[in-house]
């Protein structure tokens, strides 16, 4: 900001003031209807509310245009987001929360997107966004209830309802940072609260991503370190069947936002910046296997 | 200027759509919005829609808030100052015709929009060289120099703590020289 403007509002700003009555009540009641805030929800589902929320303060301020252009995976921004809500709708299916939208048919997720896209090309935008934001939302308000440890599957995966929605969470994170991009928004990163979760998730896949990239990693340890907010230390077992880690055959050291980005399929595994220690070959053969469980 | 690291960290809160963020920024910095709005307008009842409103704006957009190009304070400012100039001008439309005044233009303000036209500017910098010797170098040191409070001190040869004071009591002559002149 110009020096001289700051200068001048700096002074303005001189004389605080308090109004005849708080306007704080009324400011929160007033801004609920403006936005939406995020849903509640089980503190373990709260990174995905929050993701959430952020795509939708985005998607408000998309214009017309915006929603024809082509953001990922050839998809526009419409048909990104009806992918979102198919994707949030298999998992309430899964889980036992309302569906919304046309009745689910083949219950994976590229054959639910096909449907949800032909659905939501006909209507208007606006209503894609509030399809999407309704099916998240009432997604929200049945996990509040549910135990986080639920087995539940979801495109033949099955693992724990606290995971499968910090899965979502992190692609609804990593699709509104491509549609930030591709509207010239810089993004904030989520709390650091939420960034833990996301890359706890993202640590305890890695013997999963290398399974499913044929790597065997029974019996191997590894220590991950990642940086930044939300960041922490992970002793990982890499062999899908290990129960407890041993010591480190290696360590990686990396930023946690790029570590899930990587997982989630954003990052070249090749040029990926991490600090590399021990058996390099094998740590070389994470990062190349991490995006193993990334779809569109 | 960078936003320092409660700034990003609220921003982060209410970009996810956590409420209770919102009610933070309010509780820090509505007093100076209403402050600045009511410098502005000289209506109480007005500015108590201006707050209210640029707090809902930030709220409803938060992504037009960037913290890299400056601080939330400033940002929040720049909305206030803009809403209270527009109602200021549609009143005065309003005195000399009959046509109703658009109080709020709906679209967010863009914080590379510049605050003041070329002869404001140009007033307040003229209001700066009419500041006494001691508060003007002040002034300019920290404003114009780009230096902390303390460098301001040290280079001045005072104590932080008066730096600081000075800075404000040339603040607040500023903005009562800018009051008289618009009267």
């Amino acid at each position: 900001m110009d020096p001289v403007e700051r200068l001048y509002l700096d002074a303005m700003m001189e004389d605080p003031a308090v109004p005849a009555h708080s306007l704080r009540p009324q400011l929160l009641s007033g801004a609920r209807a403006r936005r939406r805030p995020a849903a509640p929800t089980a503190a373990w589902a709260e990174p995905y509310a929050g993701r959430v929320a952020a795509m939708d303060a985005l998607l408000a301020s998309a214009a017309e245009d915006d929603w024809s252009r082509v953001i990922v995976e050839g998809w526009t921004l419409q048909e990104l987001v009806a992918h979102l809500a198919a994707k949030d709708g298999l998992l309430a299916a899964a889980v036992g929360a309302p569906v919304l939208g046309p009745p689910i048919g083949a219950a994976d997720s590229a054959s639910r997107t096909d449907d949800l896209q032909a659905y939501e090309r006909a209507r208007s935008p606006e209503q894609t966004r509030r399809d999407w934001r309704a099916q998240a939302d009432a997604l929200c308000r049945h996990l509040a209830e549910l135990p986080p440890a639920t087995p539940t599957t979801l495109d033949g995966l099955e693992v724990v309802a606290s995971d499968h929605i910090l899965a979502r969470s992190l692609e609804t994170w990593i699709h509104t940072v491509d549609a930030a991009q591709m509207a010239e928004i810089r993004l904030p990163d989520p709390i650091a609260g939420h960034i833990h979760l996301q890359a706890d998730l993202c640590a305890r896949l890695l013997p999963l991503t290398m399974f499913l990239s044929g790597l065997d990693g029974t019996g191997r340890t590894a220590h991950v370190t990642l940086t930044g907010e939300g960041g922490g230390e992970w002793r990982v077992a890499l062999g899908v069947g290990d129960t407890e880690p041993g010591e480190p055959d290696l360590r990686i050291t990396a930023d946690v936002v790029k570590f899930c980005f990587l997982l989630g399929g954003r990052g070249d595994p090749g040029e990926f910046p991490a600090e590399l220690d021990g058996d390099l070959p094998l740590a070389r053969d994470i990062l190349h296997a991490a995006p193993a469980l990334s779809g569109p | 200027m960078e936003a320092p690291y409660d700034d990003r960290l609220l921003h982060q809160r209410v970009v996810g759509g956590d409420e209770s963020a919102l009610g933070e920024v309010y509780d820090r910095l509505s007093s100076l919005i209403f402050g600045l709005s009511l410098r502005v307008t000289r209506d109480r009842v007005i500015a108590e829609d201006i707050t209210q409103e640029v707090f809902l704006v930030f709220w409803e957009r938060p992504l037009a808030y960037d913290p890299e190009r400056g601080t939330l304070r400033a940002w929040l400012a720049t909305i206030a100052h803009r809403r209270a100039v527009d109602h200021v001008r549609a009143e005065e439309r309003r005195r000399v015709s009959a046509l109703g005044p658009r109080l709020f233009e709906r679209e967010p303000v863009r914080l590379e929009d510049t605050v003041l036209a070329a002869d404001e500017a140009e007033r307040v910098r003229q209001a700066v060289t009419s500041l006494p010797d001691g508060l003007r170098e002040a002034v300019e040191l920290a404003y114009f120099g780009g230096r902390t409070y303390r460098q301001v001190g040290e280079e001045l040869g005072v104590p932080e703590g008066t730096a600081k004071s000075r800075i404000r009591l040339a603040l607040r002559r500023l903005a009562d020289a800018l009051a008289e002149e618009e009267v």
